[in-house]
């Protein structure tokens, strides 16, 4: 009996501090977003209850529609630019086609460890008059007086971002892919090799569905992160010029505390969680059905 | 495994593609580190070439002037801190759960799991707003008590599915001798769970480190403020001296390289544990 309170009480003393932060740090918060989103309240006095009105006002909002537009551009390149990157580089390291992998390895991971907003303004600065793009494209396009137009443009804004997240991100996926890759067993692919399968083959018959989950659960990763896109762009052009470059989470953040619309605020950021979930739940969808042809 | 040797055309490929991502990673970095040496007349009429003198005042400036020193202490502060309580914590309940066999850890590990897709942004109003009432908004705790709390998700995941892997015999023998259960977490599950604790730790630590929306949002002094956020003030906005500016981007940027460069092994095997949190 003693025994068994010594144990009870060790559990608790081990699980409850982490527990505890946890809880109120984040479980705790989301639920009170969940309500505050129904609200209007600018923080003083007592929210008032509005209902749908937010989301209603929100999905109404041009502004959040072309945010939405970019950061649908987001989860675009990176499950079809990262992903795929990552897992050529990987393959190649696995497979030892390049001498000097280690070095290679090393090199394409190293903008992973640099802080989102360092990145963002020495890209700011390479793409600036001053340079090291615009003094690049000059020697190319032979046009002394070149400078990067597409910051301006509506359309176009959002595409050095989306170059810059490729930039950074791609080496994260090749490591994830490398350390899975090693996990197959080298000898099914000689095995393979030696019943004259071809490289493309072996990548395609052995190689691509044994990875096929990893990939799938770093796509889930790159569609949860893509949406929540932040840093980068805050302090790369903070959304602008005249939202040009917004995403969600910077329309979020601007009407949260710029204009004091907390209500407004956290419905913003219910529906970037319900977006993941949705966008998610798609591919989890095509997954599966993917996973049952492969049989 | 080697390649053999029909494989030509694949390493063509296989090498213009790794030789070409690979400058395209590292030629924005060498130029910052060529750039912060110039003073800003010659980044503006040269911005390719060497530095003519390698000018040492841009750093110098951007560490006072722009109080860098100031925001540098404070992300070791933060970054350290709240790391070695996010690292004791999910150890402990690692330990719990994959030791401790009572049903509860399951739907705590599930919560834990959940925590793990939920960002910063859908927690940052309520908890702006907990802050200001409870008197920790703007201070040193109020970026250390949710620096802990983002970090835990992914630990407690890597923690238990670590001890999870280690044979029950070594705890049963010492519970046999008469051992509690905290002394066998502080002198077996410890020791062995060494290179998990490296992992963990030099993960979270990382993203501590790089953090920006947490302390933007919930601080605005000075003097409690981290790097990045810092950085971003003095170099985004404030400095139209593009030599202050490279020089506050190398500050940024070198301790984490050099970090990296040390740690590698265990960073990419945080990240390679299957998710990443970008």
């Amino acid at each position: 009996m003693h025994n068994r309170f010594r144990k009870r009480y060790s559990y608790w003393l081990l699980t409850a501090p982490g527990l505890v932060v946890f809880l109120l740090v984040i479980m705790f918060p989301v639920i009170y977003s969940v309500s505050l989103s129904f609200t209007e309240w600018s923080g003083y006095g007592t929210p008032k209850f509005v209902g749908m009105k937010n989301y209603i006002d929100i999905l109404s909002d041009s502004i959040f529609l072309h945010g939405l537009r970019n950061n649908l551009l987001i989860v675009f390149i990176s499950v079809f630019g990262q992903i795929p990157l990552g897992f050529i580089f990987a393959y190649i390291l696995h497979r030892r086609m390049v001498g000097g992998g280690r070095f290679f390895q090393t090199m394409i991971f190293l903008p992973i460890t640099i802080s989102s907003v360092v990145v963002a303004l020495l890209w700011n600065q390479i793409f600036s008059a001053s340079g090291l793009f615009t003094a690049f494209m000059r020697i190319i396009t032979e046009d002394p007086r070149y400078v990067i137009g597409m910051f301006e443009q509506k359309n176009l804004a959002i595409v050095p971002i989306l170059f810059v997240l490729l930039w950074m991100h791609t080496g994260t996926y090749m490591v994830i892919y490398l350390a899975n890759l090693q996990k197959i067993s080298p000898s099914i692919i000689e095995a393979a090799q030696i019943d004259g399968a071809s490289e493309g083959q072996t990548l395609r018959r052995i190689i691509l569905p044994s990875m096929f989950p990893v990939i799938a659960t770093t796509a889930i990763f790159a569609i949860s992160g893509s949406l929540k896109a932040f840093d980068l762009i805050y302090a790369m052009t903070g959304g602008g010029p005249a939202h040009f470059s917004e995403v969600i989470a910077i329309y979020m953040y601007v009407n949260t505390f710029k204009y004091y619309k907390y209500g407004f605020g956290s419905a913003a950021s219910i529906i970037i969680i319900l977006l993941s979930v949705g966008l998610i739940l798609i591919l989890q969808f095509f997954t599966r059905r993917i996973e049952r042809r492969n049989g | 495994m080697p390649v053999r040797k029909s494989l030509l055309p694949w390493k063509i490929f296989a090498y213009s593609i790794m030789v070409l991502f690979t400058i395209l990673a590292i030629t924005p970095l060498l130029w910052l580190l060529t750039s912060s040496f110039k003073p800003h007349a010659e980044i503006v009429r040269n911005p390719l070439g060497l530095p003519r003198t390698w000018y040492m005042e841009n750093f110098r400036r951007a560490w006072t002037q722009g109080s860098l020193g100031v925001y540098f202490m404070n992300s070791v502060f933060y970054s350290i801190i709240a790391t070695s309580i996010t690292t004791l914590f999910a150890l402990g309940s690692g330990y719990t759960f994959a030791k401790f066999n009572y049903r509860i850890s399951k739907f705590f590990f599930a919560l834990y799991t959940l925590g793990l897709l939920i960002t910063v942004h859908s927690v940052i109003v309520p908890l702006f707003v907990l802050e200001t009432y409870t008197g920790i908004g703007n201070t040193r705790l109020g970026v250390i008590i949710p620096y802990i709390a983002f970090g835990l998700p992914f630990a407690v995941y890597l923690a238990t599915g670590y001890l999870k892997g280690i044979p029950d015999s070594l705890e049963e023998a010492a519970l046999i001798d008469g051992a509690t259960y905290m002394q066998i977490f502080r002198y077996i599950i410890v020791p062995v769970a060494t290179p998990i604790i490296a992992t963990m730790f030099i993960y979270t630590f990382l993203s501590n480190w790089n953090e920006f929306v947490l302390v933007l949002t919930l601080t605005s002094k000075t003097a409690i403020r981290s790097l990045p956020v810092g950085i971003n003030s003095f170099a985004g906005g404030m400095s139209r001296d593009y030599g202050l500016q490279f020089s506050a981007l190398v500050i940024g940027t070198i301790p984490m390289i050099l970090f990296y460069l040390i740690f590698h092994e265990y960073l990419e095997r945080g990240f390679a544990a299957g998710i990443s949190k970008e």
